[in-house]
């Protein structure tokens, strides 16, 4: 009796979990990963002769799985569960590899890349938790930052007289980490932006963004569950931006202040770790008292601009950075309410998102584009818009690998030609707008 | 195809199960069972079938040559011919690129590398056809005739990838005719459970330790660490290799096969001898009747055959001059185990197994690092290291403390501490027995859970 229960149970497991299969609708994307989920590829002659076709079965399947994000979080409660967890234990995580990992590949073109900003993806496979907050582990190369500061000067060159070239790059929060023994991150990380001012020339303008947010070292800057800076660490470096630029900064007290609550944001997603997940962030940021309107371009020309807010307000969980500009876009048009007939364009990653808001206070128009996914041609977009300011505002890690700072060279040479497409995520809904056909394997 | 993979438990096994029950037709069931196999094997490398049915077909004819011609001297040529035809192509692709890199460190050739894939398999199959036809040439067993039941016996999906080495021997009248009922078919899936569990819960769990310690800068190691890792690998080795095994005899079972057991407990060994003979049992049983006794065993030149053995048994393992090293290193022990036996016999049976664990412990590095280079780094970190410990080692011990307490119970013999007439054993599996249903269903989940969990891979930026 028991032998036929038991193998009856097993078979009404195995033929309940496939008709759950049969009969479940499938998603195409997974918005915790920010991935697309597998598709199966077309079975052919040759796609079965070469193993691809399985491959894509079987990745359909692990990806599709009936109650996938069930069970993913009942496994984070297996993961916790083996073991004791000390709250205020060290720990280093190592991600997976994955195939843009490849450090010695070639940078070549757009339209080789995935993802280029490889330095970041870099960074997120080697990760020290403590505390239950994630932090890189390093602090960069000054000898990177030589390559970023050349690429600067270029600008500076070429605009010289006409706009102004700014950096403001934005430390690793590895360089505030709570604890002596992680002081050498800090300076390290010092070393590396130092590294940028002392090979800046042709009248290119440092900000000294480390050091403006090292006098506030005791205070909260970074999310303890993302990898990005809060509104107050990038508010640190406007101020440290002000400085460079001659500008006198608004005072966060004299801006809307909101907060949001409960963020865990990618890097709990990367580690999964128990003790990230008890200690969500909470997001406090400001809004200057400007009045704006803002436009969304597309990553190729200025046709068809759709809505875009400075802060979407309505962001929340997992998307809680997505507050400021409504996340990552190839080019956003910014009007404000300040008529001083000064604009800019800011060149950022999506650390400058946080920063850029800061920047209505002081600027007509501004235009906020991401070298990622942008094909724009950035020295037209200066002169017919008589730009005043360039500002390069963003994360250490686009200034440190040469994709990325390859990307930002090649923004003057761009002619708007498709090369890549880029995600385009509607902040509100948190639904993915647009179809896709990169090619990612998934490892 | 692997069994621990959602694909084969939920897509594969379902299917492959309903139609060789569909009808109790034997043909249908065997021409089933052939099929799906060959879709195992082809699923992830769909060119090497050709080879594997090339083999089945030739061994097959050679057989009934064989066997007309038994006790003549042409049996033997067909004999030699086959073993020759088998061995040569396990060596060509299997060996050929590693012969040729050191031959050409001898002097030049006159082709180009070969640039074969290791066929699936091919190391298990060729050994299962090896010991057909010696054993047809012995008299030991009658060929069979049906192509098609020698190819199922082949290609049988259940020990394909990973074995065990299976004989013609165990299974043969069940290739012809099976006979299945509920307790056979239950017992199987408790083993399949099992054989699950222990690969992803432990081996898996296992390995992504051994990714941590010794795959990242294992320069940078401090001595614990260094033994740390390297005992991970050891469980994992284990687990992986025990509960594959495991699966397949749990599948064989639900298919109306008997498989017979590759593992037993090995980890309790009292000496490396004893070792071998609890590990990868149906590898050693293979060299010891087709290589160690033919060649004298222990009535002539025993030690040297000891040697031959361990050095074919590492070589089997990996084209690597690493694990011919490791053959090297057991047959070596070996060895000073059967010249010190006497002594050996009054040592305390604690400390026997405490020698027994540290070098088959330290064996695995030679087992992990192909490359000369590393390993000796490594071994190096294991005696001595200047390195202080690494991040996060003392999270790593307190985050898996009951896995490690899982882990060593399921490496004690309880079967060999309280034999089956003993109380105890009856009780517990009595309570086994009633309770298993639920502790199957228990260790599918966890093992569903935890391989879907596996395919979440996330990203810092939208990929979209």
């Amino acid at each position: 009796m028991i032998n036929k229960i038991n193998s009856i149970l097993f078979l009404s497991a195995l033929v309940g979990m496939y008709s759950f299969y049969l009969f479940t609708p499938t998603q195409k994307v997974s918005l915790g990963e920010k991935r697309k989920l597998a598709e199966l590829s077309t079975l052919t002659f040759d796609t079965y002769l070469n193993g691809s076709w399985s491959h894509s079965v079987d990745d359909f399947i692990d990806d599709h799985f009936p109650f996938r994000n069930n069970f993913i979080s009942m496994a984070e409660v297996f993961h916790a569960s083996k073991g004791i967890h000390f709250k205020n234990q060290e720990k280093l995580f190592i991600g997976k590899k994955r195939p843009s990992d490849k450090k010695n590949e070639e940078d070549t073109t757009h339209a080789k890349m995935n993802f280029k900003d490889d330095f970041e993806e870099a960074y997120s496979g080697s990760l020290l938790i403590l505390d239950g907050s994630v932090y890189p582990v390093g602090g960069g190369s000054p000898k990177m930052s030589r390559f970023f500061a050349a690429m600067l000067n270029e600008y500076a060159d070429k605009l010289r007289g006409r706009t102004r070239v700014l950096s403001a790059v934005a430390p690793l929060s590895s360089a505030f980490i709570p604890a002596i023994k992680y002081r050498k991150f800090n300076t390290q990380n010092k070393e590396t932006l130092l590294a940028i001012k002392s090979s800046l020339a042709n009248g290119a303008i440092f900000c000294d963004v480390f050091n403006e947010l090292d006098k506030h070292a005791n205070e909260k800057m970074y999310f303890s569950t993302d990898h990005h800076w809060n509104a107050i660490g990038a508010y640190y470096a406007y101020v440290a931006f002000c400085r460079g630029a001659g500008f006198t900064p608004v005072d966060r007290n004299k801006m809307e202040k909101r907060i949001k609550y409960n963020f865990l944001g990618s890097l709990y997603q990367l580690t999964r770790d128990p003790s990230v997940k008890a200690n969500p962030d909470t997001m406090v940021y400001y809004v200057p008292y400007v009045t704006t309107t803002a436009v969304r371009y597309n990553a190729n020309n200025f046709d068809r601009p759709t809505k875009a807010n400075v802060f979407s307000h309505a962001c929340s969980g997992g998307n809680t950075y997505l507050t400021f500009l409504g996340g990552d876009a190839p080019l956003i048009k910014i009007t404000t309410s300040v008529k001083n007939g000064k604009k800019a364009v800011v060149i950022k990653n999506s650390m400058g998102n946080a920063f850029a808001v800061y920047l209505i206070s002081h600027y007509e128009e501004i235009y906020v584009l991401d070298f990622r996914y942008s094909n724009h041609n950035l020295l037209q977009l200066i002169e017919k818009n008589n730009i005043n300011d360039l500002i390069f505002a963003l994360g250490m890690y686009g200034a440190q690998s040469q994709g990325t700072i390859g990307m930002m060279r090649r923004l003057a040479t761009n002619n708007g030609v498709p090369k890549y497409k880029p995600p385009v995520v509607s902040s509100d809904t948190n639904k993915v707008t647009r179809p896709v056909n990169d090619t990612l394997k998934i490892d | 195809m692997v069994f621990s993979s959602l694909t084969f438990i939920y897509l594969f096994l379902p299917l492959a199960l309903f139609f060789h029950y569909l009808t109790p037709n034997k043909l249908f069931r065997n021409i089933s069972l052939t099929a799906f196999s060959l879709a195992f094997y082809a699923w992830e490398e769909p060119m090497w079938i050709y080879l594997m049915i090339f083999t089945a077909i030739f061994d097959y004819y050679m057989a009934l040559l064989i066997e007309r011609w038994r006790g003549d001297k042409k049996a033997k040529i067909i004999l030699l011919i086959t073993v020759l035809v088998n061995l040569s192509l396990l060596i060509f692709y299997k060996y050929g690129g590693f012969l040729y890199d050191n031959l050409s460190a001898i002097g030049q050739l006159p082709f180009d590398r070969p640039k074969n894939s290791l066929p699936v398999g091919i190391s298990f199959y060729t050994f299962m056809v090896i010991s057909y036809i010696v054993d047809v040439y012995r008299g030991q067993l009658k060929a069979q005739r049906n192509p098609l039941n020698f190819l199922m016996f082949i290609s049988l999906f259940q020990h394909l990838v990973a074995g065990p080495i299976v004989r013609y021997s165990q299974i043969g009248s069940q290739v012809d005719s099976r006979s299945i009922d509920w307790a056979r078919f239950s017992t199987g899936i408790s083993r399949f459970c099992i054989g699950l569990f222990k690969k992803i819960v432990i081996a898996n769990v296992a390995g992504a330790l051994v990714t941590k310690y010794l795959d990242a800068g294992f320069n940078d190691l401090s001595t614990i660490e260094a033994w740390f890792g390297i005992t991970m690998f050891s469980v994992q080795l284990y687990f992986d290799f025990s509960g594959y095994s495991d699966m397949a005899i749990g599948l064989a079972k639900m298919f109306g096969f008997d498989f017979d057991e590759n593992f037993r407990h090995p980890y309790a060994a009292q000496s490396v001898g004893d070792f071998y003979r609890r590990w990868h049992i149906s590898l050693g049983k293979f060299f010891r009747d087709y290589v160690y006794i033919p060649m004298g065993g222990n009535r002539k030149l025993q030690l040297r055959n000891i040697m031959i053995v361990w050095l074919l048994t590492g070589i089997w393992h990996g084209a690597s001059w690493n694990f011919a090293l490791w053959g090297f290193y057991f047959g070596s022990f070996m060895i000073i185990e059967k010249l010190l036996e006497n002594f050996l016999k009054k040592v305390p049976r604690f400390l026997r197994h405490t020698y027994t664990l540290i070098l088959i412990i330290f064996s695995r590095a030679i087992f992990y690092f192909v490359d000369f280079g590393q390993l000796k780094s490594f071994v190096g970190n294991l005696f001595y290291s200047t390195n202080s410990i690494s991040i996060g080692f003392k999270s790593d011990l307190f985050e898996h403390i009951f896995w490690f307490i899982l882990v060593v119970l399921m490496c004690i013999p309880w079967d060999e501490i309280y034999p089956s007439d003993t109380k105890v054993n009856m009780e517990a599996s009595r309570y086994y027995h009633m309770l298993k249903p639920a502790f199957n269903i228990a260790m599918l989940f966890l093992a569903t859970m935890l391989l879907v969990n596996s395919s979440y891979n996330p990203f810092l930026y939208t990929r979209f």
